[in-house]
């Protein structure tokens, strides 16, 4: 040891030494760059592209009036109305052979044919019905366009059986003829309509939900190098070597340490590229760095369980590997959890990532307060716990220096 | 000592590793699980209720939701959770029956029911429509008995039991619905989706990590001791790519069966399926021997495999279908052997193709394969110190 080396571990903690040495080797080290850094941001960006075309919905409908008369003309100034403007294009076709060979082309998305004689059929029982045309690539689009023929039938419906109840109770009785009936149920509205009623929310762009959850997923492989790196210097006694130098609890504090310092800097590149890249939201500085740092102490206590379980290299290899993926698709590091059924909902919440993901949905969505962030804190911090005690447990076994 | 010897002893060492059991078997049910149970659902819309009040015409909105076909119905306490479940996507919406509901409709006034949700969201504007529908049913009852007590006398609620009698017995304007095509471009929903895609992920995942192996017997010498007994280099090659091939092979026929027998997944023509997961393995084994040849050591191919593997994945269409990504990301994919796999299979599950239909998709995948497998081979070759 140099002389200058000597003077400055008597003045650096140990503990601090090795950290600052482990973060050295680390970032020499390839495959810990390209985990750490290379790959998050690639993926980010894969999926940033990948979501871009379906985050707004847009659809082309061929219609085709072969009714023309008073409900056929009503039906599609209906489809051509301010409210569906952001959502439907209307094409009008000749004929019905026509929009099926354009939805079956691809050209529209669905189509919609209200039937000759479609007006005429009201006054009778037999009322003809509207038909859509779908291709199952885009059902989407079929059900929406699906659902405004019923909404629109539905005014008629009820119209029809205002005049049906009106002169089943006697209207006609009355005085009143079917004429004025039909005349008078036509001017109705239905009297209960669909408001929309804010979330008070943002929409997540798939940016936001994904950016995360890989970031913490290439953040998990932090165990496995770790881990190894444990048994390794083991093996070839470095970690003999620093026990003769300083206490286990400097070398302990020393590798979770740096193991805090390179997930911390991977996950914060990760947030801070995909935001100013993609426009990802991490929900501001304070409440990100919250639940980066609570995950990335997560990240140490499973560290430190593996390296209590495992006997090798090897076996702490597996281990880690079982932990991350495990953990990973749990938690809705692949798959958009929120969208799974509520009991794989309930498991997501076992894990750390599950709840920090959780809390960068509701940064996303929802205001960047620290509030949005104690709930996951708690989740996160309660599973480190258990790790912990867990390793308390197991920390007879260890392999120690 | 020969090909099989050779393979035989590789497979039997792979199979003693437990991790590698995980990832061979463990793993992709679980994906498969998953995935499955997540890319569901676009037929039924997930709406959160709030029934802010009761009453007889509360009680009636509450069932006609709950038995509409195109919606599953979660009942939520209050509007604030059904806000928090709605941004969390865990609901595409959330309707919300106002306290004043019942007395509104009593009193002759209009009333509103609240619905929340994302508005650029596509399971909103559909869920909106499905629900709009619902409740546009009731307003015609309401609507006819107010129209009726005011056209023919007597009582708003007499004259609503009078309109929910005749509304089932009005024939009512139906709209029907025709799909102009059979066979999608895209596989069905569910584990029939998530199987046959987290084949292609896996099979190659594996094999890539699976490299590690090839560096480990290298590093120990493995090839060195073999090569002191009359094996030749040829042997010794053909050995691992075997214990590649036995490996993807095992793994697929795992997948292919839990995923029959567990979630019912219908494979397609037998024949033109088992074709296909022989060739797809022998992808595989190319980009795992490979991955032996490239990697220095067992670290690295067991760190950089996955990642690449998820990537070439999701640009391939495994993890999503391609069909939803703007056409550059999908041109991009199909550079890609997954994207080809992943076509071909959409071909057997979705329009029951069969050979013949697959086979533009077969030949292209035996190209890969033929590449993958000439190049790993010379790059194993120069590795052998025989």
């Amino acid at each position: 040891m140099s002389r200058a080396v000597h003077e400055r571990s008597r003045t650096v903690p140990p503990a601090l030494l090795i950290a600052g040495k482990d973060l050295r080797l680390r970032f020499r080290d390839r495959s810990a760059i390209m985990l750490g850094f290379v790959a998050p941001i690639a993926i980010a960006t894969v999926m940033s592209f990948a979501f871009k075309s379906s985050e707004n919905f847009h659809m082309t409908v061929a219609v085709v009036d072969a009714d023309g008369s008073t409900l056929g003309k009503a039906l599609v100034q209906a489809l051509r109305s301010d409210e569906l403007e952001d959502v439907i294009t209307v094409r009008t076709a000749a004929d019905e052979t026509t929009a099926a060979k354009q939805v079956r082309d691809g050209d529209v998305a669905a189509g919609l044919v209200i039937p000759d004689g479609f007006t005429a059929s009201m006054t009778g029982n037999d009322p003809v019905s509207l038909r859509v045309l779908t291709n199952v690539d885009t059902p989407l689009a079929g059900q929406v366009t699906q659902s405004i023929a019923a909404a629109f039938a539905a005014q008629i419906d009820a119209d029809r059986l205002s005049v049906t109840t009106a002169i089943d109770g006697g209207a006609t009785a009355g005085g009143s003829t079917l004429g004025d009936l039909v005349a008078r149920a036509a001017r109705e509205r239905l009297p209960i309509s669909v408001t929309d009623r804010s979330t008070g929310a943002r929409p997540l762009k798939a940016v936001s939900y994904f950016a995360p959850a890989m970031g913490i997923f290439f953040l998990f492989f932090a165990i496995s190098f770790t881990a190894r790196g444990w048994f390794l210097e083991a093996r070839e006694g470095t970690l003999q070597r620093m026990a003769a130098a300083t206490s286990l609890r400097q070398i302990l504090i020393g590798k979770a340490l740096s193991v805090f310092v390179y997930g911390a800097a991977s996950l914060t590149t990760m947030a801070v590229v995909t935001t100013v890249v993609f426009g990802a939201d991490w929900g501001g500085v304070g409440p990100a760095a919250v639940l980066i740092g609570a995950m990335v102490f997560a990240v140490v206590c499973l560290t430190a369980l593996v390296i209590a379980v495992a006997r090798t290299e090897r076996q702490a290899e597996g281990l880690a590997a079982i932990v991350v993926f495990g953990l990973a698709l749990l938690g809705g590091n692949f798959v958009f959890v929120s969208s799974a059924p509520p009991l794989l909902r309930k498991l997501a919440l076992f894990t750390p990532n599950g709840w920090a993901i959780r809390g960068f949905v509701d940064l996303a969505t929802g205001p960047h307060t620290m509030a949005a962030v104690w709930q996951p804190l708690a989740g996160i911090m309660a599973f480190s716990a258990v790790v912990m005690a867990l390793t308390a447990g197991l920390s007879k076994r260890m392999v120690l220096p | 000592m020969n090909v099989l010897t050779i393979a035989a002893n590789s497979l039997r060492r792979y199979l003693r590793d437990r991790t590698a059991m995980f990832f061979v078997i463990v793993l992709p049910v679980l994906v498969v699980v998953i995935v499955g149970s997540t890319v569901t659902g676009f037929d039924r819309f997930h709406v959160g209720l709030v029934v802010e009040g009761d009453g007889a015409r509360t009680d009636e909105l509450v069932a006609a939701l709950s038995a509409s076909p195109a919606l599953s119905v979660t009942r939520l306490s209050t509007a604030k959770l059904a806000g928090d479940a709605v941004r969390r996507s865990e609901q595409s919406a959330a309707v919300i029956i106002p306290a004043d509901y019942d007395d509104r409709i009593a009193a002759g006034e209009t009333t509103e029911v609240g619905l929340m949700g994302e508005r650029t969201s596509n399971a909103f504007i559909a869920t909106q429509v499905a629900v709009q529908s619902v409740v546009a049913r009731q307003a015609a009852v309401v609507q006819a008995a107010r129209f009726a007590a005011a056209e023919a006398g007597g009582s708003f609620t007499e004259q609503l039991d009078r309109a929910h009698r005749l509304a089932g017995a009005t024939a009512s304007v139906g709209v029907t619905s025709a799909a102009v095509n059979r066979g999608g471009s895209m596989l069905p929903e569910g584990f029939s989706y998530s199987a046959p895609t987290m084949l292609v992920l896996f099979v190659f995942i594996n094999a890539l990590a699976g490299g590690a192996a090839i560096i480990e017997s290298r590093r120990l010498g493995m090839y060195e001791r073999i090569a002191a007994t009359p094996a030749s280099r040829r042997a010794i090659i053909g050995g691992e790519t075997l214990t590649y091939l036995a490996l993807a092979l095992l793994q697929s026929v795992i997948i292919v069966v839990l995923a029959a027998t567990l979630f019912g997944v219908d494979w397609g023509s037998p024949v033109a399926a088992t074709l296909l997961i022989a060739v797809w393995a022998l992808v595989g084994t190319g980009a795992g021997v490979l991955s032996g040849t490239v990697f220095r050591t067992p670290e690295q191919a067991s760190s950089v495999g996955p990642p690449i593997g998820i990537v070439a994945g999701m640009l391939g269409g495994c993890m999503w279908p391609l069909e939803i990504v703007p056409s550059a990301m999908r041109t991009i994919g199909h550079v890609l052997p997954h994207a080809w796999a992943v076509d071909a299979w959409t071909i057997l599950l979705s329009r029951n193709g069969g050979i013949t239909d697959i086979a533009p998709q077969l030949g292209i995948l035996a190209g890969y394969a033929a590449v993958l497998l000439t190049v790993a081979t010379l790059r194993l070759r120069r590795h052998l110190v025989v």
